[in-house]
């Protein structure tokens, strides 16, 4: 069993680094606090987000896989979001995206919500789950530059690929703010750009 | 009212008519017949998800990628599925057409009047997230297969067809 009280951890933002010098033109669909720090270190117009539907990024970036197989899709996953849909690591397997990379951010806690600890924090291990489920790569990561001298291996291969990436919680909480009436919501202004990029 | 079987042949060909290039699904006892089909299909791919709130996300995906997909679930997972079907389909205003098998209906009763509170709330769930339904009760129902998507698109939100008995 995994003892994750005993991994070495990275930065969030140590993490993010070693994807963003890697950006060219892969949809990246990010969430949680990670979505936020991802888009100021990569804006970019292929960039989708999972907001308001939590444990939805992966399903989402998956979709955009299988109509995009020429192209490279990223998902910035958070565990807590893993964990509210986790069946999606059998569903990833199934349909077997070789143009999927699947990123776990692996902080142990819900960190939106005051850093609260994830159900199994000491032990749960996506990497050895995903790897149960079927997908092709699994990987973990808790030094930046371990994950930094291994990335463009992971991605010359064939996925899916699940990287988990050990990072200590992030110092900063999320306020939601209200939705004043008549606002158009956040997803609906974001993928039909993206959508028409695509075709 | 007394809803009739539709054939599966004839319920697959109004998918292929309506131009459906994926059908994302978690299986539905309602729509086995139809099942059996698709899975042999060459044309439209199938895409087996573990719960129908993957499926809503997945579909999503598959229309910013430019595929058309169609869902196909059972109403008890219409129920499980509803904050992504807010988040996803209402929020981000998915065009999002999903098949959806009263399982355990009484084909002599409208799903309004049925026993089993999984038929017979899902059209008021439905109304609730302002989302149209249509029943398929019988071969002549399914033209709406296809004006289901053109309705979604007009809308920019999802649609639901409720298939009114077991397809034969």
């Amino acid at each position: 069993m995994t003892d994750n009280t005993q991994v070495q951890r990275m930065s969030l933002d140590a993490a993010l680094d070693v994807l963003a010098r890697r950006r060219g033109e892969q949809v990246v669909v990010g969430t949680m606090t990670a979505n936020g720090v991802w888009r100021e270190k990569s804006p970019h117009d292929l960039n989708l987000a999972c907001i308001g539907f939590m444990g939805g990024a992966s399903t989402l970036a998956l979709g955009v896989a299988l109509s995009q197989p020429e192209r490279d899709v990223w998902v910035i996953d958070g565990d807590g979001s893993l964990m509210m849909q986790l069946g999606s690591l059998g569903t990833i397997a199934g349909a077997a995206p070789r143009n999927l990379l699947h990123i776990v951010i692996h902080n142990g806690v819900y960190e939106t919500s005051g850093s609260q600890p994830l159900p199994a924090q000491q032990q749960v291990d996506f990497a050895r789950m995903a790897e149960g489920a079927g997908y092709a790569q699994t990987a973990s990561f808790g030094d930046a530059e371990e994950f930094d001298a291994a990335i463009d291996e992971l991605l010359a291969a064939d996925g899916p690929t699940l990287v988990q990436l050990y990072t200590r919680p992030a110092d900063r909480f999320y306020s939601a703010r209200p939705t004043p009436p008549g606002t158009t919501p956040a997803l609906a202004r974001m993928w039909p750009p993206v959508a028409e990029a695509l075709k | 009212m007394t809803a009739q079987s539709i054939p599966a042949e004839l319920l697959l060909s109004a998918i292929r008519e309506a131009g459906v290039q994926d059908v994302v699904l978690v299986p539905d006892t309602h729509q086995r017949t139809v099942l059996d089909l698709l899975m042999d299909d060459d044309e439209i791919r199938t895409v087996h998800c573990s719960t129908e709130d993957e499926a809503i996300a997945v579909s999503a995906g598959l229309i910013i990628g430019g595929r058309r997909p169609m869902m196909q679930i059972q109403h008890a997972g219409l129920y499980a599925s509803v904050n992504n079907l807010r988040g996803v389909g209402l929020d981000g205003q998915f065009p999002i057409v999903m098949l959806i098998g009263l399982l355990g209906r009484d084909p002599e009763l409208t799903p309004e009047e049925d026993g089993s509170s999984m038929v017979r709330l899902c059209r008021p769930l439905l109304e609730t997230l302002d989302i149209p339904s249509h029943l398929l009760d019988g071969p002549d129902d399914l033209h709406h297969i296809a004006e289901a998507f053109d309705e979604a698109a007009e809308r920019h939100g999802p649609v639901a067809l409720l298939v009114g008995t077991t397809t034969s």
